[in-house]
């Protein structure tokens, strides 16, 4: 060792030192390792299950809507969305650009979307465009190396079967808009998912939409998937059967085929509605795919297509009214069904004629007669004897005026005056008066009376199942596939209950029978075909949409046409109210619908019989005609 | 050469043995890191298949070759090495300078000459060259009782600044500041008077300013990165958040050998490689790390024991900078994957996969095993 005692380094505390050195730099690394590893080894635990573990969402199908035999009305069919995953494509404003030029869309169209998903996750795809065809599935696949990050992702997309048919009632379904992701009701949805917008699809929302399912995949750090960690399978959702039935309800929309109104039909004893029909109508259809402005402007506008005229259009029930204005004259005593009242086309009342609308007058009339024939002299002289509250007492008990409940869209309420209404709605006192003359008006269902065409047919129901006032309702059935859930307890909900004298509902109805079944009958047209042993009754009615006095006859002054039927005569089966707009006379425009729709009801029953032809000239008639000579073309129009 | 039986019976056995101990544990993490299912297999068939992973069969072939060159240099005498010692530093400076002319860039970087199909980091061999330079010129010219003065230090700071600046235009920041490292290292261990050492000090501090703006933009990324890795995580901080998740995750016991997410899936970039320490730290933990960081404190433990019984100033010095530079790589990577230190590319020694690293390593660590046995030989004046 003689050469380091020579130096001047001191090694022995040079190795204390350089010991010390490396102690205290490694017990720094230490302490970052207990840092890291003990103290946040859960927060980073975390970090990287979330690194390796992705989270796909699977959507489940929605459930069917059946028509009460369990027929097929809304099913899904397989649909091409072309949607962008965020991490695949290393530009993807650049890449969605090349599509929209691929496609010959703008690049404006596009990018928003883009934009409205920005929240998802990188690996999660953003929806492009929903639903579209076969070519454009065929374009984008063949260009899929110039377009990164784009793919073809084929979804369970919904198929309205009829089409058009039934739409208000069925409803669509669209993408949760903003206001509803925010709100309670939709607490769990997901931007971007699709519910229910309107008709059942929205009301029933809850059942129909299923549980999406939950995948879990394990994937490496190139977003490549190496395995599966945990699958909750997606679960349909519940399939709902309604009380509609096809066969009627497609009567109901044939016979309305180029007409403006409604059709309800409904099971008199149970309230269930076998068919609900709104002129013109929408193909809910066009909601799966993507809506142009054009489209979004025809839905709106001056046809109102989407809204449901049997429940929210409010129209004078005219001479259906009569019904219970005649119920009321029977129970209060003050007609009889013996009594005559001379009409001699008029009524003198405060110097004013009130015309019939025989100009010639129909004589002397009995109360079976005033409505085989509908003879409105009879109506104002049982009017001036009731007095407008009275009249107003009795048609709100058969729920006129009021809302039915049915709870698809919210309802229009109508009104039965009465002065008390007419204090309630004026504001100037001398508007607040009623005159004697109004209440002639309200006798034959005029004047200030609106009502709509479900709450007609709620309330003939109760004047013919024994005065119950029942709701009417849509759904018979929710069940789950594996019947793990199952609700069929939709049944008869009663809203009230009418007393009235059983003899004067006999005699109502026996003119009832005589309007449709009478030679002098104003519903002649309503009577089935001779080869059903099925008897109609019911009455027409005939609302003036403007007063006699303006005679500027454009089409939108033609007067409503209303029917309000049921059948078998003696046990009602079925109940149908229909109203045309515009279409004129009742018994002859809105009896054939009735008749149509009670024909396709009772044809099931009686397959023997033979549907009643459509008359000459009809578009039923043309279609005949047409599917008779397919190859003829052209045609006489 | 004449061998002494003393020689034989003084080689250092325990060094040698902890030596060995670290890249058998290495091999252990790096089977992990290393294997991939889905390879194909590129390897001879007698090799059973649970054995085909192709860095860890690699990495024991260079560990075989580490062992023939750990052997030449425990048999190269002290005396070779200090006369040799500037042509052998000189030699690498040449080398340097020619990989600034004729270098092959990687990753934005002049760093490799290619000789034929041979690659060749002339950093590596730099660093052991600069180390007996110093050794050279420090024995020769010892400083008296308080030091060195500054006008004696202008010659080994030329030592140890010109390859340090050589192979900062590469750049290769990280081995530049462990040349630097160990010249200041070497030269503190010496001894230096207060002034020129608060002058030297200061004129360090002074320089961090100019410095930074000298750093290449990634340098510079690399070092804002470490200070807020989240800023960027998925460019220059992902490979501080990666390896921090990596090691974090690991907890205490570790997700256990073959378990580890982020390096099996591969969240961990270059886990074979600069980021072992984080397989390590996943699959076993902090207990794990504990058990290896105690190796490596053995390791340099025994390996300061031999400075401390050298014969001469010279010898002391070449251990002392094998020592330091072991320590500085030690130190540096595993600071740099648990995010106390910016991510420069330094090798864990004798751990990570690679063929350089392993080499030059073992071959300091034959030259330390050399000067350990031979302390008690006579030497032929």
């Amino acid at each position: 060792m003689a050469g380091i005692d020579r130096s001047p380094v001191n090694l022995a505390l040079r190795f204390r030192v350089a010991v010390g050195v490396v102690l205290t730099f490694f017990f720094v690394l230490v302490l970052r390792l207990w840092y890291l590893q003990i103290l946040k080894g859960e927060y980073f635990r975390v970090r990287s299950e979330n690194n390796r573990l992705r989270t796909i969402y699977v959507q489940p199908p929605r459930g069917l809507i059946l028509d009460r035999e369990g027929r097929i009305l809304v099913k899904n069919r397989p649909g091409f969305n072309v949607e962008l995953i965020s991490e695949d494509a290393p530009n993807p404003k650049e890449t969605v650009t090349r599509l929209a030029g691929i496609l010959g869309m703008q690049a404006a169209e596009l990018l928003p979307k883009l934009h409205d998903q920005s929240k998802r996750r990188r690996y999660e795809p953003k929806l492009l465009l929903k639903d579209v065809s076969r070519d454009i599935v065929a374009l984008v696949s063949s260009r899929r190396f110039g377009l990164p990050g784009v793919e073809i992702n084929v979804t369970p997309t919904r198929e309205y079967v009829y089409g058009s048919l039934a739409s208000h009632v069925l409803g669509y379904i669209r993408e949760i808009t903003k206001e509803q992701l925010d709100s309670p009701m939709y607490a769990g949805y997901r931007n971007g998912e699709i519910v229910g917008q309107f008709g059942i699809e929205h009301k029933l929302e809850r059942y129909l939409q299923g549980k999406r399912g939950v995948r879990r995949v394990i994937v490496n750090a190139t977003g490549t998937r190496y395995g599966e960690s945990s699958f909750d399978p997606e679960i349909a959702g519940h399939n709902v059967t309604l009380t509609i039935d096809l066969d009627v309800q497609r009567a109901a929309d044939e016979a309305m085929q180029g007409k403006k109104g409604a059709v309800v039909a409904i099971v008199p004893n149970t309230g269930e509605l076998l068919a609900l029909t709104s002129k013109p109508d929408f193909d809910p259809n066009i909601f799966a795919g993507e809506l142009t402005a054009e489209m979004w402007r025809s839905l709106g506008g001056k046809e109102k297509r989407l809204s449901n005229r049997a429940v929210q259009g409010v129209y004078p029930p005219g001479s259906v009214f009569k019904i219970f204005m005649a119920i009321a004259g029977l129970q209060e005593g003050v007609i009889n069904k013996h009594e005559r009242i001379y009409c001699p086309g008029y009524l003198s009342f405060a110097g004013r004629n009130y015309r019939c609308h025989k100009k010639n007058g129909h004589g002397a009339v009995n109360l079976y007669e005033s409505l085989v024939l509908s003879c409105d002299v009879y109506y104002y002289t049982l009017g001036q004897r009731l007095g407008v509250d009275l009249i107003h007492h009795y048609s709100t008990m058969f729920g006129l005026g009021q809302l039915t409940k049915l709870d698809l869209v919210p309802e229009s309420e109508g009104i039965i005056p009465s002065t008390e209404w007419k204090r309630r709605y004026f504001k100037n006192k001398e508007d607040q008066k009623w005159y004697p003359g109004e209440t002639l008006s309200v006798a034959i269902g005029q004047g200030a009376v609106s009502v709509t065409p479900i709450q007609l047919a709620r309330g003939l129901a109760a004047v013919v199942n024994g005065g119950r006032l029942l709701r009417p309702h849509l759904v018979k059935e929710i069940a789950s596939n594996d019947d793990s859930f199952k609700d069929d307890d939709f049944g008869v909900i009663e809203d009230g209950v009418v007393k009235i004298k059983p003899s004067a509902i006999a005699e109502v109805r026996a003119g009832l029978k005589g309007v449709v079944n009478d030679p002098q009958g104003t519903g002649k047209r309503a009577r089935l075909d001779k080869s059903f042993p099925v008897t109609v009754a019911g009455k027409t009615g005939t609302a003036q949409v403007v007063s006699l006095g303006l005679a500027s006859l454009g089409e939108h002054l033609e007067d409503h046409a209303w029917f309000a039927g049921y059948a078998p005569e003696e046990n009602p089966e079925i109940l149908v109210v229909t109203l045309v707009e515009n279409g004129g006379g009742g018994g002859a425009n809105a009896a054939p619908v009735v008749r149509q729709v009670m024909e396709a009801y009772f044809k099931k029953k009686y397959p023997e019989a033979q549907l009643t032809p459509p008359p000459p000239g009809s578009p039923a008639a043309a279609r005949v005609v047409q599917a008779a000579q397919p190859q003829t073309g052209g045609g006489s129009e | 050469m004449r061998i002494d039986r003393r020689v034989i019976a003084h080689f250092d056995w325990n060094l040698f043995w902890i030596t060995m101990l670290v890249p058998l544990m290495g091999l252990v993490v790096l089977y992990s890191a290393g294997f991939d299912p889905d390879a194909k297999k590129v390897l001879p068939q007698w090799i059973p298949d649970f054995l085909q992973v192709r860095a860890m069969l690699k990495q024991v072939l260079f560990i075989g070759g580490g062992l023939a060159v750990m052997l030449f240099a425990i048999s190269l005498p002290p005396s070779f090495l200090s006369r040799s010692a500037y042509f052998i530093y000189g030699a690498c400076i040449v080398l340097l300078i020619a990989v600034l002319l004729f270098g092959t860039v990687v990753n934005g970087s002049r760093r490799w000459l290619a000789f034929g199909g041979f690659n060749l980091q002339p950093a590596e061999p730099m660093k052991f060259a600069l180390i007996l330079a110093l050794a050279r010129h420090f024995s020769r010219k010892p400083p008296g009782r308080e030091g060195y003065r500054f006008l004696q230090l202008i010659t080994p700071f030329l030592i140890f600044l010109i390859p340090m600046g050589l192979i900062m235009r590469q750049p290769d920041l990280g081995t530049a500041l462990v040349v630097g490292a160990i010249g200041f290292a070497m030269t503190l261990f010496m001894g230096i008077r207060v002034k020129p050492l608060v002058i030297m000090i200061s004129t360090i501090l002074l320089a961090v300013y100019p410095a930074w703006h000298m750093l290449h933009d990634y340098q510079q990324r690399r070092i804002m990165t470490l200070l807020n890795p989240e800023s960027d995580p998925l460019g220059a901080g992902y490979h501080i958040t990666q390896s921090k998740i990596a090691v974090g995750s690991g907890g205490f016991m570790g997700k256990g050998f073959m378990q580890g997410t982020q390096t099996q899936l591969e969240f961990l970039p270059e886990h074979t490689t600069d980021f072992i320490f984080s397989v390590l730290a996943e699959e076993w933990g902090f207990v794990g790390c504990l058990l290896v960081l105690g190796v490596y404190s053995l390791l340099l433990y025994r390996l300061l024991l031999v400075v401390l019984r050298s014969k001469d100033v010279f010898q002391a010095l070449v251990v002392f900078g094998v020592t330091v530079q072991i320590f500085l790589h030690t130190t540096i990577n595993i600071g740099m994957v648990i995010g106390i230190f910016p991510v420069v590319g330094i090798p864990l020694p004798l751990f990570s996969y690679g063929g350089s690293s392993v080499l030059s390593t073992m071959f300091a660590i034959g030259i330390v095993l050399g000067v350990a046995m031979r302390r008690f030989a006579f030497v032929k004046s």
